[in-house]
């Protein structure tokens, strides 16, 4: 090793215990998720927070695994437990009312993904992530000017697991990105913060959720005009499932656009909760930006939150927000079962109409809004 | 073998009493005309017959080949055999036509076996071209964002897929143009046969005129006030319903 090498090292290590200082301190000054905090008002944050803190206070041992699969012809540069890399990025995250939750991940996390996207993929770049303990990985995406990509990230946990991942997302001028995020932890709880950072390009972004307490929060900051990004949801919920969803659409520059639409059918006892904000900064003229949430309920103990809100610091902007629940339409159930479709069928059907609203819009070709 | 309907009371569920005492048979090939003015009870039969929730039956009886219809859920109705054309046809969006009547399909089929999918889009697509409609429509959700007229025409489609024994069409003339009118009428003229009937729900004689009846009824503030030939609907294309109203 040259004595040049040598000091990089000393350097890049230098800089990771400072992190791992200002995490701690970030951690400490934080306080963890609680009812009486805004952002965690309906979440039922309890389960989650003291779950993960007890076992990372601990030191246990995160257990995961993570793997790739790439299809293409292209030469994808992968990074797999790139930790220290992700760790640079993850430090200027901004979180939805979770400061002390990604200090603790930050302090300790398992392992993940950094893509350079530097061609366009033909075939989806597939990332896995698996558990039935405790894991919190990390993804960075990064997209370079002019190409088109398309990344579908799974986590899967089974039985009572703990997971909680971050991501970030950069895409440059001129890029597509379609990223699709499938999560299924069984009876277990998930957590994800994404912060998208658009500088240019189209984003394309859906989230499919499933566990016994989910978490989303994402971010998308727009830097650049003409730059677009299009967030869908499409879930499904039942029993005792909670589902605490947490948006914020924030446009810093003029001329940018953004559609959000999350839906979900609530069945059972089950909760979600949609709160979303979208940003207007002061010079954001021009910025067109639209929010909706629908959900369908399909029981009477079942329960929506819903609070889309606009914030909105420029004159000449075009945005707007909508929320509706309601119960499955008899009418359209009626229709179906005269045709002798089963009713429990029949439901199905139109549950599945209902959320492919947003999947079918998620994958048609990338438009402005 | 025949649908009997026999003194049949019905109201709108905590509302309204629509029909007081409609008693009708329908043999096997026959074509049935109901014709009444508006708010007759003419689509509440044809949904109290369905098991639309909305309404609840007081008394009386309806038998399709013998079976109890009224002891029958709403889509073991249609299974045995009983089919509605709507009056206004539901949409219902991200369910795709070909899903839908695949799904109605296969609930005919016993336990275990499944469609044929290439007979399936084969029969569709060369069913969709008799009615004239694009076979791009298989893609479609149902109903969703199609003019008044291209949704009769796919009810009309259902009713040939799924090939019922008994059919009501509740004023499926409506919003179709003189072209769709004769297409949709030559739908179910070949559909005619010695083991189907229909009961045909309208308020104007064009239609009848492709589609001729065997039997014309009248139903008035709920109740099957007369029965004639096809002599009967000329005369209320002359002179309109006012003997009804004499007769009274």
């Amino acid at each position: 090793m040259s004595i040049e090498e040598a000091f990089a090292l000393a350097e890049a290590e230098a800089k990771l215990e400072q992190a791992l200082a200002d995490n701690k301190t970030r951690f400490d000054n934080a306080v963890l998720p609680n009812r009486y905090n805004e952002d965690w008002r309906f979440g039922r944050p309890n389960k989650f927070a003291m779950a993960l803190a007890e076992t990372l206070q601990r030191n246990a041992n995160c257990h995961g695994g993570a793997s790739v699969q790439h299809a293409g012809d292209s030469a994808v540069p992968v990074a797999l437990a790139a930790n220290d890399d992700l760790r640079q990025t993850e430090m200027l995250m901004p979180t939805i009312g979770s400061d002390a939750l990604l200090g603790l991940h930050l302090k300790r996390f398992g392992n993940g993904y950094a893509l350079y996207i530097e061609e366009d993929t033909k075939e989806p770049i597939r990332l896995t992530y698996k558990t039935s303990g405790l894991y919190t990985p990390s993804t960075f995406i990064m997209v370079a000017p002019g190409v088109k990509a398309h990344v579908i990230e799974q986590y899967c946990g089974t039985g009572a697991c703990t997971m909680f991942a971050t991501r970030n997302i950069q895409v440059a001028e001129g890029a597509e990105l379609m990223v699709e995020l499938n999560a299924d932890v069984d009876a277990g709880s998930y957590m994800v913060i994404t912060n998208i950072q658009n500088m240019g390009g189209k984003v394309k972004h859906l989230t499919e959720l499933r566990g016994e307490w989910v978490r989303e929060e994402t971010i998308a900051e727009i830097y650049t005009p003409d730059a677009d990004v299009q967030l869908y949801s499409a879930n499904r919920l039942a029993g005792n499932q909670v589902l605490d969803q947490h948006t914020r659409q924030i446009h810093h520059a003029g001329g940018s656009s953004s559609n959000l639409l999350y839906k979900n059918v609530v069945d059972d006892n089950a909760t979600a909760i949609f709160a979303g904000n979208i940003y207007v900064a002061p010079a954001a003229h021009h910025t067109d930006a639209y929010q909706s949430n629908r959900n369908m309920l399909l029981s009477d103990k079942a329960t929506i939150h819903s609070l889309p809100g606009l914030e909105i610091l420029a004159d000449k902007v075009r945005c707007s927000h909508g929320s509706a629940s309601a119960p499955m339409d008899d009418e359209q159930l009626f229709y179906l079962c005269a045709r002798g479709i089963p009713k429990h069928e029949a439901q199905l059907l139109v549950a599945d109409g209902f959320l492919a609203d947003a999947t079918d819009k998620f994958r048609g070709n990338i438009q402005t809004t | 073998m025949s649908l009997i309907i026999k003194d049949l009371y019905a109201r709108v569920k905590d509302g309204a009493q629509i029909l007081n005492g409609v008693s009708l048979e329908i043999p096997k090939g026959q074509v049935h005309a109901v014709m009444g003015p508006n708010g007759s009870g003419k689509s509440t039969l044809s949904k109290v017959l369905c098991g639309h929730p909305d309404y609840e039956v007081i008394s009386g009886t309806a038998e399709l080949d013998g079976q109890d219809l009224f002891s029958m859920s709403v889509d073991e109705r249609s299974r045995a055999g009983l089919f509605l054309a709507f009056q206004y046809p539901v949409e219902v969006p991200g369910v795709s036509n070909a899903n839908f009547m695949r799904a109605a399909l296969q609930a005919r089929l016993p336990k275990g076996e499944e469609l044929d999918a290439v007979s399936f889009y084969k029969t569709m697509r060369s069913t969709m071209s008799k009615l004239g409609m694009d076979t791009k429509f298989t893609a479609r959700a149902v109903n969703e964002g199609f003019s008044g007229g291209e949704k009769k025409r796919n009810d009309v489609l259902q009713m040939m897929m799924l090939e019922p024994t008994y059919a009501i069409l509740d004023e499926t003339d409506s919003g179709l143009d003189v072209d769709a009118l004769r297409i949709v009428s030559d739908g179910v003229n070949a559909m005619r046969a010695p083991f189907r009937s229909f009961m045909i729900i309208t308020h104007y004689k064009r239609l009848l005129d492709y589609i001729r009846p065997d039997v014309v009824h009248v139903l008035y503030k709920g109740k099957i006030v007369r029965t004639a030939g096809y002599e009967l609907v000329e005369q209320i294309e002359q002179n309109g319903f006012d003997f009804l109203k004499t007769e009274e």
